[in-house]
């Protein structure tokens, strides 16, 4: 990994149109700021993680839980009225 | 056309019900076309199955079944990529997770929700940047549970 060193307000050019700016620094913890094309996601990496890792765990369904589960909406309409 | 499908076996969908997901689903990057087929055994549930591979599926539901005030601030270019110009022209779904032998621990992916263009076909999943929802969101909270075997 390439490791830079960068004051506030400095940034980092990555190819043409991606800038990653310092924008504040407070004990541990660093504001970025990011400009990029609308093309480019940004998201925060552990998000990102979690909602791939839902994904890969969804994708493995099976049809037969979902009688039951379709059981349990009818039940909780029903305890409302 | 026919599509075979791992759960559902061979299934007739007309090309203008195909979902085309410019980015594919988190994961799952090189998939891009699915289409939706209501649940066979009821409930809120839908299908989002991959036209290929013939296995890859989700259930889906409307957020709304069980969380009437989830409400989604989308990305202004996030709409721009699937077309959206117009908030009837969008349906959002959630992909839920629902564990064999235990559908009551069912949790759905609020922070992940999957934002459909019903007219132009396209859809993407979103990533919601802030706190206010998780992507394991009970359906049915634990409490309400524990208060029924009690």
């Amino acid at each position: 990994m390439l490791v830079l060193s960068r004051q506030k307000n400095e940034t980092i050019m990555i190819g043409d149109t991606i800038e990653i700016t310092i924008v504040d620094v407070k004990g541990d913890k660093v504001r970025v700021g990011i400009n990029a094309p609308l093309e480019i996601p940004v998201h925060r990496k552990e998000i990102y993680d979690a909602i791939k890792r839902e994904n890969i765990e969804a994708s493995t369904v099976e049809t037969e839980p979902l009688a039951a589960a379709a059981g349990l909406f009818k039940k909780a309409k029903a305890d409302k009225k | 056309m026919k599509i075979h499908t791992t759960r559902f076996g061979e299934l007739e969908v007309g090309g203008d019900e195909i979902y085309y997901f410019p980015e594919g689903l988190l994961g799952f990057g090189s998939v891009k076309r699915y289409f939706t087929l209501a649940n066979p055994t009821g409930g809120p549930f839908e299908w989002l199955q991959a036209v290929e591979p013939p296995n890859l599926a989700f259930v889906v539901c409307d957020p709304h079944t069980f969380k009437p005030d989830y409400q989604i601030k989308a990305k202004k270019e996030d709409m721009e990529s699937i077309k959206i110009e117009r908030v009837e022209d969008a349906v959002v779904r959630v992909i839920l997770v629902i564990p064999k032998g235990h559908p009551e621990r069912m949790t759905a992916n609020l922070q992940g929700p999957i934002v459909f263009n019903v007219h132009a076909k396209l859809a993407k999943q979103l990533v919601l940047p802030g706190d206010d929802y998780g992507t394991r969101y009970r359906v049915f909270p634990e409490e309400a549970l524990a208060g029924e075997k009690a």
